[in-house]
């Protein structure tokens, strides 16, 4: 058999690339509503006169939009909140607020400062997030960007590279010339059965050349793209030395690298709300005129013939609300523990969610010494067990700064969750330490906050399997009996991102307006 | 009425709890406790936190004060113990007492069973285990075997593979734990700790 790729073999190849690019893009636009590109406002009948009442359980982001909603629509709405805060996983600390780990029970010790917050839950919203973005526009929540990707941040593995940290330009540029480079031969040998077209095998030779930035001939000695060692202003510019191809594959740094920036997700540039990402939260506790009753949490959720009963606890008293409608954006994996009596199959659905875990770590540090470093936000990233240093985007140039220190995904929460909130403090520095100089001795405070251990929360990041998106997503997504709405981030397909909680909220809210509008065609009202 | 538990009227209540079926509203303190067992402490199997109302209070304080010494709750194969662990290491000797009085006083709906094992095989390794914890799996206080009816099945299946496998009932101050870790030589496999975990909730409190 022959070993070789041949010609017929190379285009095909391509050919099904570029399709799979089209056949996602024709997928995106079969939705029966737009879900990706520019997504229009909703336009909800307003009730009126018909005095529809809605309960909403959880002060997330998808609850409070749906009562932002609803409330513009003419529904009276209560909005009911388990914590002692509104917003959800939407948590930026700043000084003296609570973080209320179950068990470990912080106070935020950041100096009182409007550049000293950390954004504890969401912190990136790119620019394909249109929701968020819509809303940040319409309730005039200001923007900035916010590097995510940055050439002169640090990757750094125990393992290879004597442990020192590598600039992730040297490591892209390296990578990049090592891969073109064996492009480049595999195409000048021309072993295909089939050789190349001149015209074919020329454009692919300055294809594999400019895209590892080769020598003539074909050979990666180094880039400027790599940064320069020495010199570039007054003197010439030395390039840093290439890395050894060997070591490079072997640090394992390009199984996150080429994933983490190059997702849309995840890609340059992002945004944050200047401030803090609770300015989010804020706009819309702003504009709600409801009742937002907090530390109040439920105890019963119960579908009745004309609408849902709901029983909670407030002031040492329990509470009943009887509402027509109910949206629910508690965490998936509470409801087993709440009495209900939604349908069988929607409440296995609930109970089959997993929930997920992520935890960050912010430090304020004394001196902005990254930016000695050349650093300007945007993320290093390690294999140690904190994972990532995000440098933030604001307060350049300031005294003092607060970065992320930590941000852990999933099974290795894990060991996190079992040190004391000093205890990780101090693993963060220790793993800082070997990234930046001094690290540690630069941490004035800090908080850890473990979502899978905060109270009234226990996870972050709802987990589907395939196999139950496919029996119950789409059950989740309807209402139960036509009544009791679930919602948030974890009924999506973005999981742990505003962007899914809004997309939710929305999907939710247009059933209901569908419902409603046949109701009052059927009334004759409207 | 229902009422707000503090610690004058939690003491009443333990004796008035028996005739009252009214949920009781934890103090603040407590509502954490609400958060993984859910309403009236009635079970989450997603969290994996067991059923715990109207649990006896003597057994409520030991156990907590058990995790709390880290006599249970630390070893590395205990992933839910060790989640329970800070919760009680968080709480004052007084607040544990409070906590064990609100434990006793919650009253939820009678879980239903998730694990299939042979009743019948079951019931003749239950004769053991009916000395210390009754015949009906009533418990026997004096013996310091707790009830295990009403508890969740997937739980005591859970706790019984701990005791077995040395995950629970090692440490040398948790005199009762090392008990039951004895007497789980008459529960050696899986299959007969299913069994006998099917019958134990197929009795009637």
């Amino acid at each position: 058999m022959n070993q070789n790729l041949t010609r017929r073999q190379l285009l095909a190849m391509v050919g099904a690339a570029g399709g799979a690019t089209a056949i996602y893009q024709t997928g995106m636009a079969m939705g029966v509503m737009a879900d990706t590109g520019a997504v229009a406002r909703l336009d909800l009948k307003n009730v009126g006169a018909s005095k529809k009442n809605v309960v909403v359980l959880g002060a997330g982001l998808s609850g409070l939009a749906v009562a932002y909603e609803l409330e513009r629509a003419g529904y009276d709405v209560s909005i009911i909140e388990a914590s002692h805060r509104v917003g959800g996983r939407s948590l930026t600390l700043r000084s003296g607020d609570i973080v209320d780990e179950m068990g470990n029970r912080q106070v935020c010790e950041f100096d009182d400062h409007p550049e000293m917050f950390f954004n504890a839950g969401p912190a990136r919203i790119p620019g394909h997030h249109r929701r968020v973005l819509n809303y940040c526009k319409e309730l005039k929540v200001p923007l900035i960007i916010k590097g995510n990707f940055a050439r002169n941040a640090w990757m750094q593995d125990n393992d290879h590279f004597d442990g020192k940290p590598v600039r992730v330009g040297h490591y892209v540029a390296d990578a990049r010339g090592f891969l073109s480079e064996l492009l480049y031969k595999a195409i000048d040998l021309n072993r295909f059965d089939q050789p190349l077209s001149a015209e074919d095998r020329e454009r692919l030779l300055q294809f594999a050349t400019t895209f590892g930035d080769l020598r003539p001939g074909g050979s990666y000695a180094g880039s400027s793209r790599a940064g320069y060692d020495e010199g570039g202003f007054l003197r010439p510019a030395v390039s840093r030395e290439p890395k050894s191809f060997e070591a490079l594959l072997n640090s394992n740094f390009w199984r996150r690298m080429f994933d983490g920036s190059e997702r849309p997700d995840w890609g340059d540039p992002l945004m944050e709300v200047d401030g803090g990402m609770d300015g989010i939260v804020k706009a819309f506790v702003r504009e709600i005129a409801s009742p937002i009753r907090t530390n109040a949490q439920v105890q019963s959720i119960n579908l009745t013939s004309s609408g849902v009963d709901v029983v909670y606890n407030y002031k040492g008293a329990p509470q009943k609300i009887s509402a027509d409608y109910c949206f629910n954006c508690i965490p998936t994996h509470f409801m087993p523990g709440i009495p209900n009596n939604l349908p069988k199959d929607y409440r296995e659905g609930l109970a089959a969610l997993i929930p997920g875990n992520f935890m960050k770590i912010g430090l304020q540090m004394k001196k902005r010494f990254w930016e000695e470093e050349g650093i300007f936000g945007g993320a290093t990233n390690t294999t140690q067990p904190i994972n990532a240093i995000w440098y933030p985007s604001h307060g350049i140039h300031g005294d003092k700064g607060v970065v992320l220190g930590a941000y852990v995904l999933f099974d290795r929460v894990k060991e996190w969750d079992r040190l004391s909130p000093k205890e990780r403090i101090r693993l963060a520095g220790e793993c800082g330490d070997r990234i930046h100089e001094g690290y540690s001795g630069y941490i004035e405070s800090g908080v850890s906050i473990p979502w899978g251990r905060m109270n009234h929360m226990m996870g972050c990041g709802t987990q589907w399997t395939d196999d139950v998106r496919e029996r119950y997503f789409k059950l989740l997504q309807q209402p139960a009996g036509g009544r009791h709405f679930m919602i948030g981030d974890q009924i999506s397909y973005h999981s742990s991102w505003q962007e899914g909680a809004f997309a939710s909220a929305e999907n939710a809210l247009l059933e209901l307006d569908q419902r409603v509008r046949a109701e009052s065609s059927q009334t004759g009202m409207g | 009425m229902m009422r707000r538990l503090s610690v004058c009227t939690a003491i009443l209540l333990i004796s008035t709890m028996a005739a009252a079926e009214e949920p009781i509203i934890p103090a603040d303190e407590f509502v954490y406790c609400t958060v993984c067992h859910g309403v009236q402490l009635m079970g989450n199997e997603v969290l994996g936190a067991p059923r715990i109302s109207g649990m006896d209070s003597y057994y409520v304080e030991r156990q907590l004060r058990s995790f709390k010494e880290g006599w249970r709750g630390t070893h590395a194969q205990d992933a839910t113990g060790r989640e329970m662990h800070p919760m009680a290491s968080a709480l004052t000797d007084g607040q544990i007492g409070e906590a064990a009085a609100f434990v006793e006083a919650t009253r939820s709906e009678a879980p239903v069973s998730t694990v299939i094992g042979d009743k019948a095989a079951g019931e003749m390794f239950y004769g053991t285990c009916s000395a210390c914890h009754g015949t009906a799996g009533e418990g026997n206080r004096e013996l310091n075997g707790p009830p295990l009816a009403g508890r969740n099945d997937w739980y005591l299946v859970r706790q019984l593979q701990n005791f077995r496998d040395g995950v629970r009932g090692t440490h040398p101050q948790d005199v009762y734990g090392q008990q039951m870790a004895a007497a789980m030589m008459i529960l050696s496999d899986d299959a007969a700790i299913n069994d006998v975990v099917a019958y134990i909730v197929s009795l009637d409190l």
